[in-house]
């Protein structure tokens, strides 16, 4: 599925990039991401355990930042898989200086599989959504209080 | 005595009877027995870990913390098992299939579709053969997706199987006259593109295996929810280096088997026996819904670019039809489907030039083979369609259209000039086309019809009516056999290799015994599906028990009579043409007091000393026989319906719905019409609800009963059924199948109905199945247009 | 399809119910009729280490209408509502909703609450519970608190509760005297979750809408009032126009998903219709009710 959409980050475009850069602060906006482990620059082994209230699972895999042209470009290429299934996707993501704030334009293309494709198909869209939305929202937050 | 090949009932008391059947007491009173009720001491349970993944190789897979799992007795993966690793059997071969490419019982290095068996698990209990699973640490390494049918059938497109140079297996065209000539010289051709999309059969039991492996005496037993439990028992028996004296292969009460349990194997039929032998205690697989939704053979998906030429009376100058064919990952079952499709499509109709060509495709999703219809309802869909295409292009009502072109009763046997699924020349034996047909227009009250809609459409009411025709070749061979048994109680034992899944075999070849044998249904148990009771026989599939079977029970029925009156004439002290058998006894005619009972003729007849006449050429009141039908038998019907659409949501209602059928003599209507009604749910099913949807990475999105919509009772329209007889001269019984029916025209049916309801907005309706978000997109487009 | 290994437990108060879940927090699932739950566990997508059976909670199996309100205990079973002589004539848009959940068989067992507490997006109950501004009574270690219905839908499954609380009663307020009311939905078959659902309430007076209410299901991750339509029609003459205008106004403000049974725009298409259906039905309720 097709994902896209626009955030706002209260942060000039040098501090987001590097929040968006830093492995830190990715885990502190990513609940449920238990491990995340450098074992190559910029790729990373990531244990998440993720879901929705009672339906949550725990996906095993790697994270890469590509592409990278700071300030201001980078591409997410992350893949998981575990009991409920598996998940690959790409992102692009696009920084955009607008004063003391940064806009921040990102689209990906999340491809799920296995049981939770199979089952979950009526929230699968709007979970996805409704995660991502949830990540930024954290992202603002922390560079809101200066972190 | 001579043996006769003709039947001659004694009477016809029972044949045609509405009787409620002998084997519902027990089903409704929870006394059945499925797959899932056998329980055997110390049996294990088996899980199985399937594929995520639609095309992926497999890098590494270990299975030591499943191993180690508690309650687990062993785990299997591709690497155990020996010679059966191979590629499963080919069962029907044919001169096109350039690549018949079969399943394997686990994975070897590359996974095809996502639920294909990677491992195999056996433990104490489901539960824990579940946990095990999750232990199992398989490396996949995902590969480029075959996914939509067309894409897979483009040259460059991911390939399935990498020693093919594309994804195409069969290349298969069919012909009659000349096309290229008609269409040259027809005043009017019109194309169309037709889409058909996957669907399940969903049966309300879904699969399950249970094998107990004796190591004292050397034998397998086996009970498996399939509608060909023989071949099952001959195949395991060749698999294993067993005799087949020694696998017994049970079906045992199946809750719908559809066409998709029909399969020489699914990896568990195998599977399940292997761990049963490897760990000498019994081993239970029972499938889940879900994984039935990836796991069983699916069916369906086509897409047509059809054209006909027809002159200005649309009268049919030729069709010409080529096709996609989606066959899944691989195609054990070969081409039936699209064979079927492409010798349904010309129906009741003159086609004098025909041209039919497929390429079956491999995709990256689970495996086709037939399911209810086995590609009737797609020849009847393209071929509906196009007739109504050309009544709306010249002006011409629809129903007038089809009567132009209909074969006429005086015109059987009729040559269609096609080779049938069956290998045999398609020529229809008997039929009433026109007769059906206006039968089925005078039900739905056709001829009022316009004076009805326009009134409701002036109360703001879009209803629009469709009727849809079509042939359907049943009961073909190669043959079925029965054994006919008289106990010495008077009990009738009629023993046959067709399986039964819901078809009320129980009943219906009761009565043909009974009528042979003058005893009631009642006293005739039937028993089918164990290859320990009945080791020769197919199985119950396209539509031929009731012909093929009902007809071998006929013959062996009344080989049993003329003993029992050769028996009853020593004993009586008179000639055998004088004896009757009614109401469990033999008598001399006119003498009723000079009688034995069935029972006593049978003791009688197996002395245990002295000599024994040379006339009952053995003991026992006991036959054998076999029908081997020379073709098929082709029933017909016409489906007629009312539906409304809201114009403003796309929902669709069926008001009423009826089906004129012709099946040739008819054994028990109440049964015939239980077969209708579940083909008209499965049908109305592919019409508006059931659709497989995959994704563009052929992951399966619809894998439970939430997103694969299966209508319910509360969506279904009263059905009215009426009868029609013309008899098959091909069989003593006069029958003609009629298990499919009910599904075969119902997408057709439903589409004109659709487009005539919103005529006005000029939709024509090419895919199915349709539903209320399509409706409204159409319905939307239209406006827009106007 | 089993469910993963759980530990089992089956208190028979509330407060020991409390203290398991004190204990266990997120690791715990409450079992009322599971018609929800079980599924989820079966397929092993969810995996609760923990289950508490509150069945033999039997002080948590009432329907009591008090006052102006309906009181519905943790156990009243659906099939218990739908057949309530008392919600049929004090909350009606409660009987004609409840009816289309699922089937028979699921009502007989799923509880009216237990719907609330799962939050599905499509659900009626939640629909009902949000159009008519019902209240939650919450347990946990901390005490009793309620929560209103705006403060309690947070997103998809997902409620303002707290892990360790258990919902003992939920309020449905009961319409007010002469109010007009309709439930309408499309599913594809009988008893299907809604591709989207709109429940209205309606006072009119002197040829005046003097309250609107209106709730929909299957068009977000929770239950959507439709503020700015309500606003549209307090104040105005019914009729077939301000119908169209309202229902406007619904498409406007809701962003429903897509998904394979239904598009976003066959969603927001549809609400508008069901909304104007909905709000005549309603209104022509009132006129009989006068």
């Amino acid at each position: 599925m097709k994902l896209e959409g626009t955030n706002t980050l209260p942060a000039p475009i040098e501090t987001v990039w590097k929040t968006i850069n830093d492995p830190e602060a990715l885990r502190r906006c990513t609940p449920g991401l238990d491990e995340l482990k450098e074992f190559e620059p910029d790729r990373y082994e990531a244990t998440l355990r993720i879901g929705i209230a009672a339906v949550k699972g725990t996906y095993k895999g790697t994270l890469a930042i590509t592409d990278k042209q700071a300030p201001s470009h980078c591409k997410l290429v992350l893949q998981g898989s575990g009991n409920s299934g598996f998940v690959r996707g790409e992102g692009v993501i696009d920084l955009e200086p607008q004063g003391d704030v940064t806009l921040v334009k990102w689209a990906g293309d999340l491809q799920v599989g296995g049981l939770i494709a199979g089952v979950g198909q009526r929230m699968l869209m709007g979970v996805g959504k409704m995660l991502i939305g949830q990540f930024f929202k954290c992202l603002e937050q922390q560079l809101g209080q200066g972190v | 005595m001579r043996h006769r090949n003709t039947y001659v009932p004694m009477s016809t008391r029972y044949f045609g009877a509405r009787i409620t059947r002998n084997e519902d007491p027990a089903l409704l009173t929870g006394r059945g027995l499925f797959v899932d009720d056998v329980r055997l001491p110390a049996m294990a349970h088996a899980a199985v870990l399937r594929s995520p993944h639609a095309h992926a190789r497999i890098r590494r897979i270990d299975a030591r913390r499943a191993q180690a799992a508690p309650g687990v007795l062993a785990v299997f993966v591709h690497a155990d098992l020996g010679p059966l690793g191979e590629p499963l059997p080919k069962l029907i071969p044919h001169p096109s299939l350039t690549y018949h490419k079969t399943q394997y019982a686990l994975a070897p290095d590359k996974v095809r579709y996502v639920g294909e068996p990677v491992a195999f698990v056996v433990a104490e209990s489901r539960y824990a053969a579940e946990d095990a699973c999750d232990q199992v640490e398989v490396d996949y390494e995902p590969l480029p997706v075959a996914a939509m049918l067309e894409a897979a059938a483009a040259p460059g497109a991911p390939r399935v199987h990498d020693d093919m140079d594309s994804n195409v297996c069969a290349h298969y065209i069919q012909r009659v006259g000349n096309v290229e000539e008609a269409f040259a010289r027809a005043p009017h051709r019109f194309r169309e593109r037709f889409v058909i999309d996957r669907g399940a059969s969903c049966p309300m039991e879904t699969r399950g295996v249970v094998a107990a492996w004796d190591s004292r005496s050397r034998r397998l037993d086996v009970w498996d929810s399939t509608q060909a439990p023989i071949p099952i028992r001959n195949g395991l028996a060749e698999m294993f280096g067993l005799a087949e004296e020694d696998v017994r292969v049970i079906a045992p009460d199946v809750g719908g088997g559809f066409g998709p349990k029909v399969m020489m194997f699914y990896p568990e039929e195998v599977l399940v026996p292997l761990a049963a032998m490897r760990l000498g205690r019994p081993v239970k697989w029972i499938e889940d819904r879900r994984e039935h939704l990836v796991a069983t053979n699916q069916e369906r998906e086509q897409i047509h670019d059809a054209e006909i030429a027809v002159d200005s009376d649309g009268r049919i100058l030729g069709v010409r039809t080529v096709f996609l064919y989606d066959a899944g990952a691989y195609i054990p079952y070969g081409l039936i489907v699209p064979i079927v499709a492409s010798t349904t499509l010309p129906g009741p109709y003159h086609i004098p030039n025909y041209h039919c060509e497929f390429r079956a495709v491999f995709t990256n999703k689970t495996m086709v083979s037939p399911y209810r219809g086995a590609g009737r309802p797609h020849g009847v869909f393209v071929m509906e369609r196009l007739l109504d295409r050309v009544a709306r292009e010249l002006g011409l009502d629809r129903a007038e259209v089809r009567r132009r072109n209909f074969i006429q009763p005086d015109e059987f046997p009729y040559d269609v000039g096609l080779i049938y699924q069956d290998n045999a020349p398609l020529r229809y034996d008997s039929g009433n086309y026109p007769g059906c047909f206006d039968r089925a227009l005078e039900l739905i009250g056709y001829r009022d019809w316009p004076a009805r809609q326009r009134a409701a459409r002036d109360s703001g009411r879009w209803l629009g009516c469709g009727v849809a025709c079509y042939v359907e070749g049943t009961g073909i061979g190669p043959y079925e056999g029965a054994r006919v048994t008289v106990e010495p109680s008077g009990r009738v034992f009629v023993a046959t290799g067709v399986g039964t899944q819901g078809q009320g075999h129980m009943t219906s070849f009761a009565q043909i015994a009974a009528d042979a044998l003058g005893v009631s249904p009642r006293e005739v148990t039937v028993r089918t599906g164990d290859t320990g009771v009945f080791g020769w026989g197919t199985g119950t599939f396209a539509s031929r028990a009731a012909t093929v079977a009902g007809n071998a029970v006929a013959l062996a029925a009344q080989a049993v009579a003329d003993k029992s009156r050769t028996v009853a004439a020593s004993l009586l002290e008179a000639p055998p043409d004088e004896i009757e058998l009614a109401g469990g006894n033999a008598f001399v005619r006119g003498v009723p007091g000079r009688s034995m009972t069935l029972g006593a003729l049978a003791r009688t007849a197996n002395p245990l000393r002295f000599t024994m006449p040379k006339e009952w050429e053995g003991p026992g009141l006991e036959a054998v026989r076999y029908f081997t039908p020379p073709q098929g038998t082709f029933s017909n019907g016409v489906h007629a319906c009312v539906v409304e659409v809201d114009i403003e949501t796309g929902q669709l209602t069926v008001e009423r719905y009826a089906v004129v059928h012709d099946c040739g003599r008819v054994i028990n209507p109440m049964i015939l019409e239980g077969q209708i009604h579940g083909g008209v749910a499965q049908g109305l099913g592919g019409a508006f609800w059931e659709k497989l949807a995959y994704d563009d990475q052929a992951q399966p999105l619809s894998t439970t009963l939430m997103d694969y919509l299966l209508p319910t009772a509360a969506e279904m329209p009263p059905i009215e059924i009426e009868h029609m007889e013309t008899p098959s001269p091909l069989n003593p019984l006069g029958v003609k199948g009629a298990g499919e029916a009910g599904v075969i025209p119902a997408a057709a049916v439903i589409a004109q109905a659709v487009d005539d309801a919103l005529a006005p907005l000029g939709i024509q309706i090419a895919q199915t199945p349709l539903n209320p978000n399509l409706l409204w997109r159409l319905i939307t487009e239209a406006r827009r247009r106007s | 399809m089993k469910p993963a290994a759980f530990e089992y437990h089956a208190p028979d108060t509330v407060e020991d119910a409390v203290a398991l879940l004190e204990a266990h927090g997120d690791q715990a699932k409450i079992l009322a009729g599971g018609q929800s739950l079980v599924p989820l566990m079966n397929m092993r997508l969810a995996r609760p280490a923990v289950i508490i059976d509150i069945n033999r909670i039997h002080a948590l199996d009432y329907l009591t209408p008090d006052g102006d309100v309906l009181r519905i205990g943790a156990l009243c079973r659906q099939r218990c509502v739908e057949r309530s002589a008392v919600v049929e004539a004090r909350c009606p848009l409660l009987s004609a909703a409840i009816r289309l959940i699922g089937h028979v068989q699921i009502r007989n067992r799923g509880t009216v609450v237990g719907s609330l507490a799962h939050a599905d997006p499509a659900a009626e109950a939640t629909a009902v519970f949000a159009v008519l501004g019902g209240t939650i009574t919450a347990v946990g270690p901390d005490g009793t608190r309620t929560i209103p219905a705006d403060e309690y839908f947070v997103s998809y499954l997902t409620t303002s509760l707290d892990p360790r609380e258990l919902i003992t009663e939920a309020r449905f307020p009961v319409l007010p005297p002469g109010a007009g009311w309709s439930w309408r939905e499309i599913a594809r078959r009988h008893g299907d979750f809604a591709l989207t659902g709109v429940g209205v309430v309606l006072t009119a007076r002197a040829g005046t809408v003097k309250n609107a209410r209106i709730g929909l299901t299957g068009v977000g991750p929770t239950p959507a009032r439709a503020a700015r339509a309500e606003r549209v029609l307090v104040g105005r003459a019914p009729s077939g126009a301000l119908w169209d205008e309202a229902a406007e106004a619904v498409r406007a403000e809701i962003d429903p998903d897509d998904d394979i049974h239904a598009s976003a725009e066959y969603r927001r298409h549809v609400a508008g219709v069901l909304a104007r259906r909905a709000l005549a039905e309603a209104y022509a309720r009132t006129m009989e009710a006068v």
